[in-house]
């Protein structure tokens, strides 16, 4: 496995289940630890904010839906058939950090104000899913630092009032630690969080300020690193209500914790955990490079991400890193391999919120998961992809992301190991 | 209805520099930009305050008169200048210089010579003359084989809160000043203008405001302007594109040749570099113009030829403005005056409206001192003398001693000295904030070294109406990073200090990612695009 994200993670643990022996070797964290920690599978983009949460698309069907519309997408090439397991899988190998999978959207508040529909999600974001939530929706900040504003958060789950999300008000809390913390980044406050005492006093802080009748706090997205430490569980004994995180921007303390967690998970699931630099020039005639150590593999999985993760990079025009396969964009409905060596404004929209082709190019794979070469055929029958290398798809801003992450993980692991 | 001596129509450096002279004169003045300070040419300039060596051969009075200013300049505002000494590096077409070649460098030589006898005016040092040892040894980042070079002294600054700081003046001395507010129609009678009727953009407010005088400082919108009115303002609009790298790559500014033989530069500029420029006739929609991928190219391609490491850096927004200028048939665009001109419109049928077309960012007090001369012949005003020359600019009051400011309020010191050089004297003011409100000690942005104190304190105090005009007060959300840091929470202190829903924040928000995704659009490459991504993840697609 190459590239140590969700999906590297996934197609590891997939390929162990299988009976494999399981390399990953990854440079570093991708873009997996800078997400916003819960994992967006398909929202029912089609659906206005007023749409009750009971009449919205489950992730299943929007998924099939998004299949159908969008032929690019991971999700129309390797089918959605198996998505609901493989979204079973990544809870399973997470306990203790995701929450079990069920076929509903779950409704989060997001760092900015705006609401997230996310198919899985953090133990720490239950509470505050939209969709289930009775009674008072209190937004905490904290009085003393200026990253968290808890008022758009409150606005968020006002704006969702008209799809069943219940009331919400607003409050700021003490910071914890006196004002020195005000200037903290959101791992730094994280860290602090973790000191003894530290989650109490922001408990006792939290409760201090809570309106009345509020039946959860939404509070910043800096409940600890390792989740063990239980921050979030003694903050919200002290506080006295169930307490749950919003998403995160970066750095997320959510993201890293979920990248934290795979790399325990894989470690304890006998995957060998190399870091370093993967070179794959000569395989499968010679052995791969990894970490300037040869070493042999019967497949090989690119889970080498997007641009953040390295999979792609474009100087000049795109390219797949590691093997320099072609790698595809779609501009106006048209597909292909050459469309990747336009210029940047042919690949892009004026408008930024419109899909931007450049920021969806990628591999492209057949149902196998195996990347495609020039010719249209697959580059090696023992070769696959998986996560954001694939294109067809805006990782990072459709929502779709980890969720196709885990999808091409756990297909390409199976294949891989099979 | 509001009554005027005289509206200015735009919010550049010759609307805001004019506004400043009336009202230091005694005029009651208004301004209309229907954007924010420094959008157009002024902003999207080079941020030169140059001396005019151009033009010591066509004119040697304009070269005086541009010295002589550019010496002013650093006396009203001395934070927001800086230093660039510029290299006109020798090169030769094959291994040896050829003797025409030689002869061609001395009379470089000569010329920047004569350049000499004007520098003391602007306090620049005299040109020298580098031998090849000393060329590498001062800039070792220059292509091989050049034979040595002439160096001689020119200064930048801070082109958008140039004009903020005219604008800030002006309102001291009476002016009215209005942001986001744009003269839609012309009102007259009789064959004058009489005023204007204008449009609030954020509120729909509507209004007439009279004045004998309407001065159209509007730029490349000056000839719409102008035709509200019944005037023609004939120009030669050209587009300029630059490019900002993301660190210095050069001490020095250098000169370079672009593939067509124009002149071009590369030149640090605060903490990066800028590539620039194009020059090319543009008869398209100021409103709607982009930097393109050939603009692009050919500006990395020219610098490339003169630094060769420029060709592997990482470009972090593509920007523009269009000139305006003197309209001639014929010449090439490079080739046009930089002179500039006041067009009167009474053989329009609209007297007492006037235009100012052309001219340069480093004159635009002389120009505006020309303007207020005239309006006020136009307004029947006996003669006044001007001071924009000696009365300092806000924050220009007096020198800042960075170390005993960053000490005095706790804060890092290249942190104060990124704020002293945007606000000068005032630095003390934005810093006191952090002394009543320890929260505004956060750091938006290690880059620029933005405080959340900079930006509350200009929410409050320099005429910040939407969240991208922080854009041009404190270069929030400009840098490499597109505002993956300080975006949020700069529009949440926007929403405090402003009181804005938080629809309206997140409108805002996404106004201001907007105007960064077009200056980056025509760049997405190496890093910048892996940034682009984790922007992307942040701040969403379509969410």
């Amino acid at each position: 496995m190459v590239g140590g994200g969700m999906a590297g993670a996934i197609a590891a643990l997939a390929a162990r289940e299988a009976g494999a022996s399981v390399l990953l070797a990854r440079r570093g964290p991708g873009g997996t630890a800078l997400s916003g920690g819960a994992v967006g599978v398909a929202p029912d983009a089609g659906a206005p904010s007023t749409v009750p949460f009971a009449l919205r698309l489950r992730p299943m069907e929007a998924a099939r839906r998004l299949a159908a519309l969008r032929p690019a997408h991971p999700y129309a090439i390797a089918g959605v058939g198996r998505l609901a397991e493989a979204l079973d899988f990544a809870a399973r190998a997470l306990p203790g950090l995701l929450a079990p999978f069920e076929d509903r959207s779950r409704f989060l508040v997001t760092a900015g104000g705006g609401v997230a529909e996310c198919g899985l999600c953090q133990r720490s974001q239950v509470a505050g899913d939209l969709a289930l939530a009775r009674g008072l929706v209190a937004a905490v900040g904290f009085r003393g630092h200026l990253g968290f504003d808890a008022r758009p958060w409150a606005a968020a789950v006002a704006g969702m009032a008209a799809a069943g999300a219940p009331p919400s008000a607003w409050a700021e809390a003490e910071l914890f630690g006196g004002p020195e913390e005000g200037t903290l980044a959101p791992h730094e406050l994280a860290r602090a969080l973790e000191r003894p005492g530290a989650a109490e006093a922001a408990g006792a802080a939290v409760r201090a300020v809570l309106p009345a009748g509020a039946a959860v706090a939404l509070l910043p997205p800096v409940l600890g690193l390792d989740p063990a430490v239980r921050v979030l569980e003694r903050l919200a004994a002290a506080a006295g209500v169930p307490v749950a995180e919003t998403l995160a921007d970066v750095p997320s303390v959510p993201g890293l914790r979920l990248q934290a967690a795979l790399e325990a998970r894989l470690a304890a699931a006998g995957v060998e955990l190399v870091s370093g630099k993967v070179e794959l020039g000569g395989w499968p005639r010679r052995p791969l490079l990894v970490a300037g150590q040869e070493r042999e593999a019967r497949a090989v999985v690119l889970a080498s991400g997007r641009f953040v993760g390295g999979g792609l990079v474009r100087h000049g025009e795109l390219r797949e890193a590691l093997l320099g396969l072609p790698v595809e964009a779609t501009v106006g409905g048209e597909s292909g391999t050459r469309l990747a060596g336009r210029p940047a404004p042919s690949l892009t929209r004026p408008e930024r919120r419109a899909p931007q082709p450049l920021l969806a190019a990628g591999l492209r794979v057949d149902a196998a998961m195996r990347p495609l070469g020039e010719s249209g055929q697959p580059a090696h029958p023992r070769l696959f992809a998986a996560g954001a290398v694939i294109g067809g798809y805006e990782n990072a801003a459709d929502g779709t992301g980890l969720g196709a992450a885990i999808l091409t993980g756990y297909l390409a692991g199976k294949a891989a190991a099979g | 209805m509001e009554r005027f001596d005289v509206i200015v129509v735009g919010g550049g450096v010759n609307g805001t520099g004019t506004a400043r002279d009336c009202a230091m004169r005694g005029l009651s003045v208004l301004l209309l930009e229907k954007q924010d300070l420094g959008c157009g040419a002024s902003g999207g300039s080079s941020g030169m305050i140059h001396g005019g060596v151009r033009y010591m051969l066509s004119d040697r009075k304009v070269t005086e008169l541009a010295c002589r200013d550019s010496g002013y300049i650093q006396r009203i505002v001395p934070h927001l200048l800086f230093r660039i000494p510029f290299l006109v590096p020798f090169a030769s077409k094959g291994e040896r210089a050829r003797l025409e070649e030689r002869a061609e460098w001395y009379a470089f030589e000569v010329y920047f010579g004569a350049y000499d006898q004007y520098q003391p005016l602007k306090r620049s040092k005299p040109s020298v003359r580098l031998g090849a040892e000393e060329l590498y040894r001062v800039e070792p980042g220059l292509r091989p084989g050049l034979h040595g070079a002439i160096a001689f002294d020119e200064w930048g600054i801070d082109a958008n809160r140039l004009c903020l700081g005219n604008a800030l003046s002006a309102e001291t001395h009476g002016a009215r000043i209005r942001t986001w507010t744009e003269a839609r129609e012309v009102l007259r009678r009789d064959g004058r203008v009489t005023g204007v009727r204008w449009r609030d953009a954020l509120t729909g407010e509507v209004g007439e405001a009279e004045a004998p005088v309407v001065f159209n400082a509007s730029g490349a919108w000056s000839p719409a302007f102008g035709r509200r009115a019944g005037a023609r303002v004939p120009m030669r609009p050209g587009k300029g594109v630059h490019l900002t790298l993301d660190r210095r790559w050069s001490d020095y500014g250098v000169l370079c040749t672009a593939v067509d033989g124009r002149q071009m530069f590369l030149m640090p500029h605060e903490n990066e570099s800028i590539v620039g420029t194009t020059d090319d006739d543009f008869y398209g929609d100021p409103d709607d113009i982009e930097a393109t991928h050939d603009e692009v190219q050919y500006l990395l391609e020219g610098a490339a030829s003169m630094v060769p490491g420029v060709a592997r850096s990482r470009i972090t927004r593509a920007w523009w403005g269009v000139r305006t200028t003197l309209h001639a048939y014929g010449p090439n665009e490079d080739a046009l005056s930089r002179d500039h001109r006041l067009l009167e419109h009474a053989a329009d049928g609209a007297a007492g409206l006037l235009s100012i077309v052309g001219g340069k960012l480093a004159s635009y007090r002389a120009q505006a001192e020309d303007a207020t001369d005239l309006i006020l012949s136009l307004l029947g005003r006996a003669p006044a003398a001007c001071h924009t020359h000696e009365e300092p600019l806000p924050g220009g009051e007096a020198p800042v001693d960075v170390a005993a400011l960053a000490s005095r309020h706790g804060v890092a010191e290249p942190v104060a000295g990124r704020i002293a050089y945007r606000h000068g004297a005032r630095a003390e003011e934005v810093l006191r904030l952090c002394d009543e409100d320890p929260r505004l000690r956060l750091v938006l942005c290690k880059g620029e070294g933005i405080l959340a104190a900079e930006v509350v304190h200009c929410l409050r105090h320099e005429r910040v109406r939407r969240l991208q005009d922080l854009r041009r007060r404190c270069k929030l959300s400009v840098g490499s990073c597109g505002g993956l840091d300080c975006a949020r929470p700069a529009a949440q202190l926007a929403a405090r200090e402003l009181s804005w829903s938080p629809e309206q924040a997140r409108a805002e928000l996404a106004d201001l990612l907007e105007a960064g995704w077009r200056e980056r659009r025509a760049v997405l490459d190496g890093h910048q695009l892996v940034q682009e991504e984790l922007l992307r993840g942040v701040f969403g697609g379509g969410a």
